[in-house]
């Protein structure tokens, strides 16, 4: 992510000249130029900060640990039940679900690890103890009741990831994680449409005996 | 796991899946609350000074690049006061190669999936999104000093427009119990030192009551005695009518109290008080139901983020209900809207004399124009109702601008159209310079596909209002 070239919504992205569309856009969202300046009366007393009054970038504050550490924790998850949901699923909409859970979520750890590594923290290792428990509910599951389950799941772990983001985005200070934040959030609320459409149809089919949902187009 | 408990899980099916995210950890405390200062105030000063420039050059960058921000005043127009000229012409820039036309005849998602949503449409970022707080203009800031000594500029950060597409400083104030005297506000910014010699003979004591409150300042989340400020000296507060300047406003700005995480608080543009007498919702997401509700929590919202918490440390001001709130409310209730000749007690153009163009914008705003579902003009232009735009349809959500995320707006409640030319910029968060902008912006939101001529004629309406 550090090395990644920046640009400003106002100028025109490299991407919108290539008439890209679709789900590709998701990679093309414009970052944020530089990390934000913060509000010093809640900056750490040991904050560096150069003559100009900004924080320096590579420091971390208790924010952004906390931030790896919850977000290092849900990707991981989000990897791991993706991989259940790829065998278990009976729809296919779930299933394209969680393929494309596996495929960007495992791309989105990567990212976060690259960035923590340069922040000097490392993400954990293992799903924390909730989603621990969430994957044990869900293997013992099939079919339709496992769909919902876990895609209802998903709604929720999204709804709390993209709040995460967001607090990281003004909360955090390392200009890496907060630029993985920025350009990470708008996928994370795409995943989250994506998923209230499933929910919706799932739950349909649930109560009133409708064919489960297709994969979107 | 157990292997029992596991039974039993699964037995609940769904509903246990209920309780496990109920058991889940809580999102971090600073998600809705407001930490706790960490800095001495002088270091968070000294850091906020230094980086005073490089916070104003970003946002002028962004200014720049989504608006024409010159000065070009319409021949002839000035606001109700007098003394300042109404801007003209569209100021949000296109995106390159494209043409209002063009866009306006686009499908919503080939708008968003290419990113041709013209920035300056998109929800605008406060100043500086990490502090937020009250923003007031230079003009504000200088009269408060020479009226009441009291020091309203933050260390922190500057207002970011320019001045000539703000209103009119001082605004007049135009009361419903006075028709016959005009503007009564003799050219002058009422504050806590004037108020009385200006408004007495005028108003009742009730009345003048409810303005001294009006006019008191109270301690607020970046203007108090504590370390946690972002003006120098300890601050005794700001008063309603700092930003609500002689009941209409001065576009000082703020983030608003009713969404959080922080990054995602979107920017308040200052509305006016004018026609309050009418308005039955208050708050732009709030939709509380009098104007006595929002009077007596106000200073736990706009002065301190809806944060009641951050507001006790500081010094709340709790007015009672039953004496001070129903004064604040009835001189509120008697601030009228500035005169508008041309309209007949219905609230439409009277034909004797309207222009051709103001009558033709009259039948767009009520015909293909669509404005008139939610202004009506029967009700002071508004219907007092909440609506969606679902702009977020022509952009992606969750971009971060100046450390701002744009999600979508929701729903908003109906602004009145009355007196609007004195008032820019426009909309809730101020994201729109001119009237001609409002055209473009609701034209391509509502799908109306109307042309120069009829985009003209609104714009000669508005001002009639």
């Amino acid at each position: 992510m550090r090395s990644s070239p920046t640009c400003s919504r106002s100028e025109p992205h490299p991407a919108r000249r290539l008439g890209l569309a679709g789900a590709a856009w998701l990679a093309l969202v414009p970052l944020p130029a530089a990390a934000q300046m913060g509000n010093p009366g809640f900056m750490a007393p040991d904050t560096r900060s150069d003559a100009k009054g900004m924080p320096a970038t590579d420091q971390t504050n208790p924010d952004d640990v906390l931030f790896v550490t919850l977000v290092g924790a849900g990707g991981l998850a989000e990897v791991e039940l993706a991989a259940l949901a790829r065998d278990k699923a009976a729809s296919a909409a779930v299933k394209a679900f969680a393929e494309r859970m596996a495929r960007e979520h495992g791309a989105a750890n990567d990212k976060l690890a690259a960035a923590a590594k340069d922040a000097g923290l490392a993400v954990p290792d293992a799903p924390d103890a909730e989603h621990a428990t969430l994957r044990d509910t869900l293997k013992g599951m099939d079919a339709a009741a496992f769909d919902l389950a876990y895609m209802r799941a998903q709604l929720v772990d999204h709804q709390k990831t993209a709040q995460l983001l967001a607090w990281e985005i003004d909360s955090g200070q390392n200009a890496g994680l907060q630029r993985f934040a920025a350009a990470t959030l708008p996928a994370v609320l795409d995943h989250l449409a994506v998923a209230r459409g499933i929910v919706e149809a799932l739950s349909l089919a649930d109560v009133a005996g409708e064919p489960p949902p297709q994969p979107r187009p | 796991m157990t292997s029992a408990l596991r039974t039993s899980l699964l037995a609940l099916g769904t509903a246990s899946l209920a309780s496990l995210v109920l058991a889940a950890d809580p999102l971090p405390p600073d998600l809705t609350y407001r930490p706790l200062p960490t800095q001495p105030l002088s270091k968070a000063r000294a850091m906020d000074e230094a980086q005073k420039p490089a916070v104003m050059a970003r946002q002028r960058a962004m200014l720049e690049a989504r608006y024409d921000l010159a000065d070009r005043p319409m021949p002839g127009v000035a606001m109700s006061g007098g003394r300042k000229a109404v801007q003209a012409g569209v100021r949000v820039r296109l995106p390159e190669g494209q043409t209002w036309d063009g866009l306006a005849a686009l499908a919503p998602t080939d708008i968003r999936d290419r990113d041709l949503l013209p920035a300056g449409f998109m929800p605008l970022p406060h100043v500086k999104q990490t502090a937020g707080g009250q923003v007031f203009p230079n003009v504000q800031i200088e009269a408060i000093a020479r009226l009441e000594g009291r020091d309203l500029r933050r260390f922190d950060v500057d207002h970011d427009l320019p001045d000539t597409l703000t209103p009119e400083f001082p605004p007049p104030i135009f009361l419903t119990t006075h028709p016959e005297l005009g503007d009564v506000s003799r050219g002058q910014l009422l504050s806590i030192g004037n108020f009385y010699e200006i408004m007495n003979g005028l108003i009742t004591p009730v009345q003048m009551e409810g303005l001294r409150l009006l006019l008191t300042p109270f301690p607020q989340e970046e203007f108090n005695q504590t370390e946690d400020r972002k003006v120098a000296l300890p601050s005794t507060g700001v008063a309603c009518l700092d930003c609500h300047s002689n009941f209409s406003t001065n576009a000082a700005f703020h983030l608003t109290p009713d969404v959080r995480p922080q990054a995602e608080r979107f920017r308040l543009d200052t509305v006016s008080l004018r026609g309050m007498f009418n308005q039955q919702i208050h708050g732009s997401k709030r939709s509380l139901r009098s104007v006595e509700d929002f009077s007596e929590f106000e200073q736990h919202t706009a002065y301190f983020n809806g944060d009641q918490v951050s507001a006790a440390r500081k010094g709340p001001h709790l007015p009672d209900r039953t004496n001070q709130v129903a004064m604040m409310a009835q001189m509120q209730n008697i601030i009228d809207f500035p005169p508008a000749p041309k309209l007949d007690p219905f609230g439409r153009l009277d034909p004797a004399l309207a222009s051709e163009a103001e009558l033709k914008g009259e039948a767009v705003f009520l015909g293909k124009g669509r404005c008139a579902t939610c202004h009506v003009p029967e009700t002071s232009f508004m219907d007092q109702q909440m609506h969606d735009l679902k702009l977020e349809r022509f952009y992606k959500v969750g971009q971060t601008v100046n450390d701002f995320v744009a999600i979508p707006d929701g729903p908003i409640k109906t602004f009145t159209l009355r007196g609007i030319k004195d008032t820019p910029p426009y909309l809730h968060d101020g994201r729109l310079m001119t009237l001609a902008d409002t055209v473009e912006f609701f034209n391509l939101v509502l799908g109306t596909h109307l042309d120069q001529e009829e985009k003209d004629a609104l714009v000669a309406y508005m001002l009639a209002l």
